[in-house]
């Protein structure tokens, strides 16, 4: 398994005790994990019992395992206010006030979210020098597959802006013909500048995730969940990403052979059911099954972690990065 | 008043004319015509940043947000420009000064 796992798939299909269970199986087996959780509605809280914010806190009761809520809500927050600090050192205050919706703006549209996200996990992976392994546990949204497959899009999206504001630099300055000053320069012009920094951002994120990162997803014997972790499958594929593994979640354990009463029988159907669905997903899938989770009733917390961390058969060991 | 100091004046006067046609004729126009290509790649530009303030959303625009500290003067300029230009034609051919 490469250094970044991430976990995916539909909303509740068990992600997060997933994650967590393999954040647990890492930690046991020697490493430094950083357990990353990037769904809003953070129920890595639940799994452990504790309250974790956007700074990894290491988990009461398991060595070497910390964890991390992101917040991207606060880092669009943050993003506003540092442009709107920076402005405030640029820009005269008359114009401030007309800069401002368009300020808004960026911020409120739909992508602002996912890119908040999207620069957080940049930097989780970034600074994420002090561990062996970092698994994230992605919100249910295709969003945040989607977003990953982007760095290339935008990266070149990114270079082309930055190419015509060399462009029309570049004819200010033949435009200063003898004693006028240029209106910029190409040697110290902020705006390319800034944009060869998000460029190397988004390189950065690109072989990382090319590299260094596995995708594992997580689904139910039903489906649309196998629906689902088809098209999921498809895109991670289209983007160059490599999906590790899949792990059926939640499949209906066996009844006793002598019990045939109203329960018995159903949970035998279900069984039954599950169990030519989880043919198909061996039969039709492409990527190797790695771990099948039976459903448990009346377990929760760390009791249900604990279960989990010794099913769950993921490799553990770190691979030196591919180039 | 000594014949060289008159030929001298005379030339300054000249030279002064002559720099007055050159730069009337030939540098003038060139380097209006150099800004105004730079100002119309500037406009492109910012459009390609900002296309969402006109309705056009931008898978980049909360990254571009980035720069409009350094981009204010223009943005707003070239916002008002846009909104305000009646035809495509019109700033085309000013630097012919009818």
């Amino acid at each position: 398994m490469d250094r970044f796992v991430f976990f995916g798939g539909k909303g509740g299909v068990g992600k997060t005790t997933v994650a967590s269970a393999y954040g647990v199986q890492c930690a046991r087996a020697g490493q430094q994990t950083l357990l990353v959780s990037t769904d809003p509605a953070h129920s890595t809280a639940d799994v452990f019992g504790q309250s974790f914010d956007d700074d990894p806190t290491p988990v009461e009761g398991y060595d070497g395992l910390s964890a991390m809520e992101l917040d991207p809500d606060a880092e669009v927050d943050r993003h506003m206010r540092e442009i709107r600090r920076a402005m405030s050192d640029q820009v005269s205050p008359a114009i401030v006030n007309e800069l401002d919706r368009q300020i808004e703006l960026a911020h409120r549209t739909p992508g602002a979210y996912e890119a908040a996200l999207f620069d957080r996990f940049i930097d989780v992976m970034r600074s994420s020098d002090d561990y062996d392994r970092v698994v994230f546990d992605t919100s249910p949204t295709g969003g945040t597959l989607r977003l990953l497959a982007l760095p290339d899009l935008l990266e070149s999206w990114v270079d082309r802006l930055r190419q015509k504001r060399r462009e029309s630099v570049d004819l200010f300055e033949k435009a200063a013909i003898g004693d006028s000053e240029a209106r910029a320069t190409l040697d110290e012009d902020p705006i390319i500048e800034r944009l060869t920094e998000r460029k190397e951002t988004f390189d950065f994120a690109g072989r990382v995730l090319a590299e260094q990162a596995t995708f594992v997803l997580v689904l139910n014997p039903d489906d649309l969940s196998i629906a689902e972790s088809r098209r999921a499958i498809e895109e991670l594929r289209e983007a160059d990403l490599s999906v590790g593994g899949l792990v059926v979640n939640k499949v209906a354990p066996a009844p006793e052979a002598g019990e045939t009463g109203t329960g018995g029988t159903y949970l035998r159907e279900r069984r039954q059911a599950e169990q030519a669905r989880l043919g198909r997903i061996h039969a039709e899938f492409d990527r190797p099954v790695v771990a099948v989770l039976e459903r448990r009733a009346g377990v929760d917390g760390t009791e249900l972690l604990d279960a989990l961390v010794a099913e769950l058969d993921l490799e553990t060991a770190v691979e030196p990065p591919v180039t | 008043m000594s014949l060289e100091s008159r030929i001298s004046a005379y030339l300054e006067g000249l030279e002064e004319w002559l720099h007055g046609l050159y730069h009337g004729m030939v540098e003038h126009p060139a380097h209006e015509k150099i800004e105004k290509e730079a100002e119309d790649t500037t406009d492109v530009f910012l459009f390609a940043c900002f296309a969402d303030a006109f309705g056009i959303p931008s898978p980049v625009s909360y990254y571009t947000a980035e720069l409009l500290p350094y981009l204010a003067e223009e943005f707003v300029q070239w916002e008002r420009r846009l909104w305000d230009r009646e035809s495509l034609v019109e700033r085309k051919g000013q630097q012919y000064h009818f």
